[in-house]
């Protein structure tokens, strides 16, 4: 009984097994291999060159500004998608009329490509008639108006303002469902006990959104750290690569100069940068807050 | 909850001697539920702009975009945009291609995603911590670090250029996520659904197929969903391993076209929102299923 029962595991495991080793493991050790050899064209040979990539990255003054950019990306868009999700959600929960359709309208943006996202927020930051300096410039702000893409100052937060904008979507998701499971005697409770609405909210409904959290935070991170499509469409890393992250600077690399080799080791940084990351945050909080959401 | 309710109901009473004192907080509670609904609409209007803005520019015509800007309101509106983007545009191509790649690569890796699932929480071989552990690790792997590699291989095997790569990575890449949200979801289905089809004298795939996988249709419907998103949307994979416009898949078609026409703004929306109807369709007939599955991929065991 028991043998067949692992040969039907073989049996089940073996083509999906294929797959994943084709697309990801093989790539993923591949990757690493390459980092280390000098191939720099596309039909070129790999020649064994040891971690002289990794020393040049570390004189490569593109890498650390993109190192920079991804570490405040990612910072930025771990914290703000997160309150104004937490927000949003609280705010919906006390709606209880045409719930169902305010909600989905909060959720649209969720299921836009990132491309399409990006199409969109470069049109409101166009510097003659985008919406953004349209407004300013009716409202008496002309001084505030901006290049908002083209000005090396500001276009990395103005890409990271429309990441951010469909992020929220996603936190508010997370915290509208965390929020239902919060137990209803509990709130009661705390009503009954004469708590106001600030204290019910920080010492009962925030507790219990814990485990939501840790959902919202490692999701936005990962999704941070390998962000890659609204920088490509909104600016392609420019003016003067000013908003070039890491995952900008492995395509650039590999696909605008052909430096695979040094691509690649670009690319194997940037995970173990994500391993890292996600690895002290799954440390820092309680394994239990992912059992049950 | 009517039981709590009538529980604090008592309470009240008990505590307040004053009969009329649980009316002024009834009032603040709803005037606060007005501020709250009110600031939600002005909020929402606000956050859904960049929406309504590509939709009603789709909408407007070219010179009239040229002349008032692009987001002015207009009084005429045309489809002349949404024919364009058919007719010169490749709209028809770059969907197709999409479908082509999003329909047998969310099967492909829902169906793989579905087995190990079902045997690291129901068959539990030894090692099955480890086996879950790496098909998972996947979700941590950042798409960049596969993409050199895979380039190599595709132009070697000489399926650059084709639909191939997409559904190959995509196919292979979901397993990653379909593992962990079956996995969950497997083992909230009780052992002896197993165990009653053995007893039957059913083999293992036929418990899997007819038992098993009919009390799973809701997880495989949200999981479904979700991936369908994810490779619709995807831009850096037909980026890198397409090349000519008979490849391209609708999200690199929309930049294509921004090349090709300028300054055709309402061309290209017409394409954003062409784009978009796909995911948005599968969004709105599957809202439920969509959001579970975003809150059970984020579930780590």
């Amino acid at each position: 009984m028991s043998t067949r029962r692992i040969g039907w595991a073989s049996v089940f495991l073996a083509v999906p097994l294929i797959a994943y080793v084709a697309a990801v493991v093989g790539p993923g050790l591949y990757s690493f291999y390459y980092s280390l050899t000098d191939w720099n064209a596309v039909g070129g040979t790999a020649n064994f060159i040891g971690l002289r990539h990794y020393t040049e990255m570390a004189k490569d003054e593109h890498f650390w500004h993109a190192l920079k950019n991804t570490a405040i990306w990612t910072g930025v868009a771990v914290v703000v998608p997160t309150l104004a999700g937490l927000g949003l959600a609280l705010g919906l929960a006390q709606v209880k009329r045409m719930q169902r359709l305010i909600k989905s309208l909060f959720f649209l943006p969720l299921a836009l490509s990132l491309v399409v996202v990006g199409q969109v927020w470069f049109w409101i930051f166009r510097p003659e008639d985008g919406l953004l300096n349209l407004i300013l410039g009716r409202v008496g702000l002309e001084s505030w108006q901006h290049s908002w893409l083209s000005d090396p100052d500001v276009a990395f937060w103005s890409v990271l303002v429309a990441w951010c904008w469909q992020q929220v979507s996603l936190a508010m998701v997370v915290f509208l469902a965390g929020l239902t499971s919060v137990q209803a005697e509990l709130v009661e409770a705390s009503k009954v006990d004469g708590a106001s609405s600030l204290q019910r909210l920080w010492h009962v409904v925030l507790p219990s959104l814990r485990p939501s959290f840790a959902v919202v935070v490692s999701l936005s991170m990962i999704n941070a750290l390998k962000s890659f499509d609204i920088v490509y469409v909104m600016t392609e890393g420019g003016p003067f690569r000013k908003t070039e992250t890491l995952a900008l600077l492995v395509y650039r690399s590999a696909f605008k100069t052909y430096d695979f080799g040094y691509a690649s080791a670009v690319s194997v940084v940037l995970f173990v940068i994500t391993l890292i990351t996600i690895g002290l945050f799954f440390a820092w909080t309680n394994r239990e807050d992912y059992q049950n959401v | 909850m009517s039981e709590t309710a009538v529980l604090t109901r008592t309470r009240a009473d008990e505590k307040t001697t004053a009969p009329q004192a649980p009316a002024p907080r009834r009032n603040r509670e709803r005037g606060g539920r007005a501020l709250a609904l009110s600031l939600l609409l002005v909020f929402g209007i606000a956050f859904l702009t960049p929406v309504i803005g590509v939709v009603l520019t789709s909408f407007k015509s070219n010179p009239e975009i040229a002349q008032h800007g692009l987001w002015t309101p207009s009084g005429d509106l045309t489809t002349d945009n949404y024919m364009k983007a058919w007719s010169d545009g490749n709209a028809g191509t770059y969907l197709l291609n999409s479908f082509l790649v999003t329909i047998p690569a969310t099967a492909i890796s829902v169906v793989l995603g579905t087995l190990v699932g079902y045997v690291v929480a129901k068959l539990r071989p030894r090692g099955s911590g480890l086996i879950t552990l790496f098909f998972v690790a996947g979700l941590f792997v950042p798409p960049q670090v596969l993409l050199i590699p895979l380039f190599k291989l595709f132009n070697v095997n000489g399926l650059y250029d084709t639909l191939w790569p997409m559904i190959i990575v995509h196919g292979g890449y979901g397993i990653s996520l379909c593992t962990l949200v079956m996995r969950n979801f497997f083992r909230s289905v009780p052992d002896e659904l197993r165990e009653a089809g053995l007893i039957d004298g059913a083999s293992e795939p036929r418990i899997l197929a007819s038992v098993i996988l009919p009390v799973a249709r809701p997880a495989l419907a949200a999981l479904a969903t979700l991936q369908f998103t994810f490779i619709w949307n995807d831009f850096l994979y037909p980026l890198v391993f397409t090349r000519s416009d008979e490849m391209r898949t609708v999200m690199v078609g929309i930049l294509s076209l921004q090349g090709q026409f300028s300054v055709a703004y309402g061309t290209q929306a017409a394409m954003a929102v062409l784009a978009s109807l796909p995911t948005m369709a599968v969004f709105i007939a599957f809202q439920k299923h969509f959001i579970a599955g975003i809150t059970a991929g984020a579930v780590k065991g």
